[in-house]
């Protein structure tokens, strides 16, 4: 009963870090970059979503949807940025990337303040019974969102044209711009996409979780985890990848003492490397 | 002919006079710098988190340490050292012990500090602490870890009870107060962050249950990121356990609480100060903050004719840390009182040898700071507060109680 | 070979400042830190710049270093030197196994396992606190003025052996990138594949200048600890305090150089002191801004380094002046 208990609440959980995970993972699909300053778009997603809620009272749950349009917006804007980052040798990208994430969370410190800041929601302290089985409420929501934005991903990117020319150019730069697919355009909206999502998996918790500057590492080992389980550029292997994750999570906690949940995930991440470097699922490049 | 010559006669006269002015001076000087000295401001360092995880905290702390030297340069300074202002001299200590430890050396030898408040986490104390005893400069510090005043140094001196007294105060407060509400406690559930705050405080806890006779049903380390509870709840569910000690910070403790309620878990709730104590506590639970017992090393309503100023002055209750980094910055400056000299060593001998009262130390327990030779102060003495609305109120021990605890299943 | 003239002059001037400064001061301090992460920089520089591989895992090393000397000096009293010897073998060690899940790794993927690697540690570290002392970390047990137990009062001594260490890192790094190991591994670096055909043992060569990377870098940890007197887990595995530092502090400077380490130190560990001393009293988080900042202009001006920013400026400004 515990271990069933464990893998539901693993699983939705999972939901969660697989919508942040797909930000990443497509990020790198399309444009190569690791970005190490993921976690913060994260972090400033939950924040859009906090002062949506502390002074236009919407629910994170909606409020989340405008943390994807803002940080989205913000995405597209950083063209440039991407664009050098792209063209400097790989060694240079990583160090582009961690001055990003300095400068979001400074930036993110002198604006906000240091002080932690929780939303209060009606159904933050309720929970739904399934037999002997506990279903947190706050977990479900966020897991059913996951699931609606994991929906209209894939209808964006397998119906609309758009989302076919992102993958056209995540495949073969080359051929897509043969065929004349403006591919900086592309890399600018996968980029936007990207990050927007994430800040959408960052709102979602915001009920559960509180925000602050610092937010972003707590979510950076699950994330760059579920990414490489599910193969760097597969947003199908992310989210096999996230669900792995929250389910690795909770069911260690039956094994062995909590505190080392995040070893056991390292040993793990190790481990796929070694033996799979493409990931379970494989991987676009 | 005239002009080739008088500029020179008039050079003369004035190198002349320059040089009688200057020798004039010079024999007045050591009458003027006597009198410049009146009042030199006396250099105090600052050494807390702005940035990082524990910004809020340092924040805090400065802020109560602002407050106080308000209050000091306003009354007129250190009257033994003619009116002498106090002179902050602030700087971030990041969340990296060696660079705590570097600004320590900065602001020993740039600004020839007197003494030195820092730096909030333990780590950073410990690393600063290293440097500051090496340069005979006294450290002043409201960190808990044994650790701090286990070294046998002479210049650090500790303002409240260190961790395992703290731990220990925690349960024998709790059971005081379960008996007095006719419960007599037997199993109980530790969880705690995995920094050196939880892991101390959960120490204390363990030892002191072991001492009671009292089973510790669960006794479960969390990393301070965890981002899902639930394995650490369902545990609890399980442990059939009568209470539970919580060691947590703001985000994990708000997580506990909340995923307790969700699964209807009634138990009485003992906080281990840190994310237990804040106004942001109380913020985000609203009604389900109401009655959360926590174990604290200070608390404002012991003397709230001074900690009113601070809620004035800032917007929020005078949360610990400020309060007991204001009195470290007040015990100071009865040192220097005491001292009559801005001369590190004076003032590490009058801070080891005094008994300091009144002033800010009416906010401490007993009204009394006296450091024993290992730095700690001898008595400070770990409460109960307990959440009643927006305020937390001391119920433990009685001599310092403010009102009469109240034992329920949360 | 034309620069011998400069060096020994750079060398004299490390030599002869400290007798000017303060001994226990804090200019000192910040110059002796410099050189401790310039020769980390340089330990780095081996795997980094000569093997290309880009390690964000060196914490893992630096940590072992300092956890095995400290340990083995609080339990059975050795001398840090002793400890050293100690802390390079477990760093060496330490390479050696992570070697084995990281070999068919390259770029992301490989900094990314050495960052796994060093987090495991630290998480052991701060766990398993019967042995490590925990998250409250360990204290050097306190020692007179001494050598043998490599504790000192003031920071001119360690100012010195940090020194000695740096110039050793350095002989060695140039050793290497002049040997037939550094051929070997400029071949990897350029083309695995072609080294493969032409008969390289690609792995065992990555392998080897790991662990001397490692084993340098544990015993620079050593050091470190007898330098502060005092670390915890985190300061000795963290990542952006101490991986990312060093490998940023080399490519900075220029990765693959021997100058590069020492020019990126001496350029970032000042510059990290100043921002602090003039900005983090006023806003929390300004110093980190200012840094991050300065970190992506440098390196979106020239990603490969101040070292070869430097040689186009002056490149440029002699190709202005009329021959």
């Amino acid at each position: 009963m515990a271990f069933i208990q464990a893998v539901l609440d693993g699983l939705m959980i999972g939901g969660v870090y697989a919508v942040i995970s797909i930000g990443l993972t497509l990020v790198f699909g399309v444009m190569g970059i690791v970005n190490f300053a993921q976690a913060e778009f994260l972090m400033l997603g939950m924040f859009v979503a906090y002062f949506a809620w502390a002074y236009l009272g919407l629910d994170p749950l909606i409020g989340s949807i405008l943390s994807f349009i803002v940080i989205f917006c913000i995405g597209l804007v950083q063209r440039t940025l991407i664009q050098r980052v792209m063209k400097a040798p790989p060694v240079a990208q990583i160090f582009l990337t961690i001055g990003l994430l300095i400068v979001i969370e400074n930036l993110a410190l002198l604006a906000f303040g240091s002080s932690f800041r929780s939303v209060s929601t009606s159904y933050q302290t309720s929970s739904l019974r399934i037999g002997p089985l506990f279903v947190s409420v706050p977990y479900l929501a966020a897991f059913c969102m996951a699931v609606l934005s994991g929906f209209a991903l894939w209808l964006f990117t397998d119906r609309s044209w758009y989302g076919q020319a992102m993958r056209a150019t995540a495949q073969n730069p080359l051929a897509a711009r043969l065929m004349g697919i403006d591919v900086e355009r592309m890399q600018q909206i996968a980029f936007g996409l990207g990050v927007g999502l994430t800040a959408f998996g960052g709102a979602i918790v915001l009920p559960y979780f509180t925000v602050n500057p610092t937010v972003g590492s707590q979510f950076v080992v699950l994330m760059f985890t579920a990414v490489v389980l599910g193969g760097l550029g597969n947003v199908v292997g992310a989210v096999i990848g996230g669900l792995a994750v929250g389910v690795i999570q909770s069911l260690s906690a039956l094994l062995f003492p909590i505190q080392l949940q995040n070893l056991v995930l390292f040993l793990v991440f190790i481990g796929v490397l070694a033996l799979r470097p493409t990931g379970l699922v494989g991987s676009s490049r | 002919m005239t002009k080739a010559v008088t500029p020179h006669v008039r050079g003369v006269f004035a190198t002349r006079r320059r040089v009688l002015a200057l020798g004039a001076a010079g024999l007045a000087m050591p009458f003027v710098r006597r009198a410049s000295a009146k009042g030199a401001p006396v250099n105090v360092g600052v050494i807390l988190p702005l940035s990082g995880a524990n910004a809020q905290f340092g924040v805090n702390s400065r802020n109560g340490i602002e407050l106080v030297a308000e209050q000091i340069n306003a009354r007129g300074g250190i009257k033994a050292l003619e009116g002498a202002p106090i002179n902050l001299v602030i700087a971030d200590a990041t969340s990296t012990p060696t660079t705590a430890a570097t600004v320590g050396q900065r602001l020993i030898t740039q600004n020839n500090v007197v003494a030195i408040l820092g730096a909030y986490a333990s780590s950073l104390t410990l690393a600063l602490s290293e440097v500051t005893e090496r340069r005979d400069i006294p450290l002043m510090t409201m960190s808990f870890s044994d650790q701090i005043t286990g070294r046998g140094f002479k210049n650090i001196f500790q303002i409240i009870a260190k961790a395992s007294v703290l731990g220990a105060a925690q349960l024998d407060g709790t059971v005081a107060i379960a008996k007095s509400a006719g419960q007599t406690l037997e199993r109980i559930a530790i969880m705690y962050e995995d920094t050196a705050y939880g892991v101390s405080q959960a120490k204390g806890l363990r030892d002191a249950a072991g001492k009671l006779g009292i089973k510790v049903v669960m006794d479960e380390a969390y990393p301070l990121g965890i981002t899902d509870v639930t394995p650490l709840i369902n545990k609890l569910r399980g442990a059939n356990a009568q209470a539970v000690f919580p060691a947590s910070y703001l985000n994990d403790g708000l997580q506990i609480i909340r995923s307790m309620r969700q699964q209807s878990i009634a138990m009485p709730i003992i906080g281990g100060a840190g994310g237990y104590v804040i106004p942001d506590f109380r913020k985000a639970l609203g009604e389900y903050a109401e009655n959360v017992l926590s174990i604290a090393p200070g608390n404002y309503d012991l003397a709230p004719q001074l900690t009113d100023a601070f809620r004035k002055k800032y917007g929020y209750f005078m949360v610990h840390e400020a309060l007991e980094h204001a009195v470290c910055l007040d015990v100071l400056a009865q040192a220097l009182e005491i001292a009559k000299a801005a001369d590190p060593a004076a003032v590490r001998k009058a801070m080891s040898e005094a008994e300091f009262k009144g002033g800010w130390c009416d906010a401490m327990p007993g009204g009394v700071v006296k450091f024993d030779q290992t730095g700690l102060n001898t008595h400070a003495v770990p409460m109960m507060v307990q959440w009643r609305g927006e305020d937390l109120v001391t119920v433990w021990p009685d001599q310092l109680a403010k009102a009469k605890p109240v034992w329920s299943a949360a | 070979m034309k620069y011998w003239p400069y060096l020994l002059a750079a060398l004299a001037v490390a030599v002869l400042l400290p007798l000017w400064l303060a001994p226990s001061g804090y200019l000192i301090r910040v110059l002796t830190l410099a050189l401790l992460f310039a020769a980390l920089g340089q330990a780095w520089n081996i795997v980094g710049g000569l093997a290309n591989q880009i390690s964000l895992g060196h914490a893992a090393f630096f940590g072992l270093g300092a956890y095995t000397s400290t340990l083995l000096l609080i339990n059975f009293g050795l001398s840090p030197w002793i400890g050293m010897l100690a802390a390079a073998g477990i760093g060496a060690l330490a390479a050696f196994v992570l070697s084995f899940p990281t070999m068919r790794l390259s770029g992301h993927y490989f900094a990314l396992a050495t960052l796994a690697f060093s987090e495991v540690l630290r998480v052991l570290a701060s766990s398993w606190g019967s042995v490590t002392g925990g998250p409250a970390g360990l204290s050097v047990p306190f020692s007179p003025d001494s050598l043998l137990m490599l504790q000192f009062k003031s920071t001119r001594p360690y100012y010195y052996i940090i020194l000695a260490a740096l110039l050793f890192v350095t002989a060695i790094f140039v050793a290497i990138r002049r040997s037939a190991l550094g051929y070997r591994l400029r071949a990897v670096k350029e083309s695995i594949s072609a080294a493969e055909v032409i008969g390289v043992d690609t792995a065992r060569v990555k392998v080897i200048a790991s662990v001397i990377s490692a084993a340098l870098t544990a015993a620079l940890g050593v050091i470190y600890a007898q330098l502060t007197y005092f670390f915890d887990p985190d300061s000795v595995f963290g990542i952006i305090s101490i991986s990312i530092r060093i490998a940023l502090i080399t490519i900075l400077g220029g990765v693959g150089t021997a100058i590069g380490p020492i020019i990126g130190s001496f350029l970032i560990v000042p510059l990290e002191e100043l921002a602090n001393l003039l900005l983090s009293s006023r806003a929390a988080g300004l110093s980190q801004l200012f840094f991050g900042i300065l970190l992506i202009a440098i390196i979106l001006v020239q990603p490969r380094g101040v070292l070869v920013l430097i040689r186009n400026i002056v490149t440029r400004a002699r190709r202005r002046k009329p021959s």
